[in-house]
């Protein structure tokens, strides 16, 4: 349990070396967050308003897209705060959903308007194209329905997902970390995976059509 | 030999290792390499995914604060000094932040800095920490059946059985017993083969001591999800059985099992 402790080590004064006022732990923190209090929402965005800034401009690049997903994901939390469930998971697990799904919005955003100066250059020369949307990427399209199939999956298997792909673990590392049976993990893998490829095939054709 | 499992075909499309013999299978099967390579799509698309291992933390722009204070009306405000500590606990402070991996931006360095390694593996570390907790959270409230609060319905397996030829016949398969969260019980069956017409698939439920069985219903298409009556003790009736029904209105078993397996 040493790593847990460092997360509000390094969330608190430890390395200011200012005196230590009583700072609350990560799970007080949600716990007042969902409460409405407003110093939880200072709080959060201290402790992981960077992490996920980082998120942000590792996925569109630093510049006003990626502040304005930071800016929308704490607007959103803090507006949505009553659909966050403190006995579902830690709050900054909750925000980086928020966050995948800005950042998905953004990358959906780019596209169009790529789309749309490809049309107004062709339409130049032929009449307009009507639905933009149509022939959205297909690796944009297919990253933001997997995000939003991410959120759908409960726990555990959204977690067991996010420790396979986000943290490179076997199915044996994960069923050693977490506790679960090792034919259990195997098992929400696959159906997790699978619950994918449906998404991907009937809501990507969709997209595409 | 038998076609390899979903569960070791996902597996594969996360490119964890096989058996030496699910390795050959896999190689000379193009059913189930075909179902590996379906899967990969999400695979891909999962791993392209920006996360909190590999994208150090940067320290935002004061003005993101300003404008989330303006829409939301909170007056507390974040400590610059916390803030700045969170960023550099995951990442370099005031470090140019790392280019948008887009085929038009300029390649990132293929070797970061040494320093820079550390301070992500911390940040990883850290963040491994929190996606754990939530898995234990997780478990504790599905451990204790407590209050369903808008959990999925997804069901846990308890128990599998492959399904091997019987009688003669070439179909194989799986059978999984599943329980929700309101304890009720459900067997998914998956079978290789089909019915080839006037003649239909029942999975049955059997006793191997008393030869006892128990109909859970008509295996429709390759694939199906047959609820278990409460009350049936499937360490008892432990052996999945379908058998090849013909269409003439007797609903006991044709004594033509094709396919067996032991949960
Ligand atoms: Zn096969």
């Amino acid at each position: 349990m040493a790593v847990a402790h460092s997360v509000p080590l390094v969330a608190g004064n430890a390395v200011t070396g200012l005196p230590h006022p009583p700072e609350p732990d990560d799970g007080e923190v949600a716990r007042r967050f969902a409460a409405g209090d407003e110093r939880a929402l200072a709080w959060a965005y201290e402790r992981w308003g960077p992490q996920l800034y980082g998120l942000a401009v590792r996925a569109l690049g630093a510049g006003p897209d990626a502040e304005d997903v930071l800016q929308q994901s704490f607007v959103s939390a803090w507006n949505g705060r009553a659909g966050y469930r403190p006995d579902a998971g830690p709050l900054p697990a909750w925000l980086v959903g928020i966050c995948r799904h800005r950042i998905a919005d953004a990358w959906v955003r780019r596209e169009r308007q790529r789309r749309e100066s490809d049309a107004a250059l062709s339409s130049a020369r032929l009449q307009p194209t009507g639905d933009v949307d149509a022939g959205l990427d297909t690796a944009v399209t297919d990253r933001v329905l997997v995000i939003a199939e991410l959120e759908r999956l409960g726990q555990p298997q959204r977690g067991i997902l996010e420790l396979a792909f986000f943290e490179d673990l076997t199915h044996a590392q994960i069923a050693e970390r977490t506790g679960i049976p090792l034919g259990t993990v195997k098992s929400h893998i696959r159906r997790s995976l699978e619950r994918l490829r449906s998404r991907l095939e009937v809501d990507g054709a969709a997209l595409h059509s | 030999m038998q076609h390899c499992t979903r569960e070791e075909l996902a597996l594969a499309a996360l490119s964890e290792p096989l058996t030496p013999d699910q390795d050959a299978h896999l190689a000379s099967c193009g059913a189930c390499s075909a179902e590996v390579g379906s899967l990969r799509r999400g695979v891909d698309t999962l791993t392209a995914l920006p996360r909190p291992a590999t994208a150090p933390a940067v320290l935002p722009p004061p003005a993101v604060w300003s404008a989330i204070a303006a829409a939301t009306g909170v007056s507390a405000t974040p400590r610059p000094e916390v803030l700045a500590a969170s960023a550099a606990a995951g990442g370099a402070p005031g470090a140019p932040p790392p280019p948008a991996p887009t085929a038009a931006a300029p390649r990132p360095p293929a070797d970061p800095p040494v320093d820079e390694l550390a301070l992500r593996r911390r940040a990883r570390r850290r963040w491994l920490a929190a996606v754990a907790a939530s898995l234990a959270v997780g478990i504790v409230v599905g451990a204790s059946g407590a209050a369903l609060v808008g959990r999925s319905d997804d069901a846990v397996t308890v128990a599998a059985a492959g399904l091997s030829p019987y009688g003669g016949s070439d179909a194989s398969g799986e059978a999984v017993l599943r329980v929700r969260d309101d304890e009720s019980r459900v067997l998914d069956v998956r079978l290789t083969v089909r019915p080839t017409g006037g003649d239909y698939f029942e999975v049955w439920l059997l006793d191997p001591a008393s030869q006892r069985m128990i109909a859970l219903g008509v295996l429709d298409g390759g694939q199906t999800a047959l609820p278990v009556p409460d009350g049936v003790d499937t360490s008892v009736f432990r052996t999945v059985d379908v058998s090849r029904e013909a269409v003439d209105g007797d609903p006991a078993h044709s004594a033509f099992s094709i396919a067996r397996g032991e949960l």
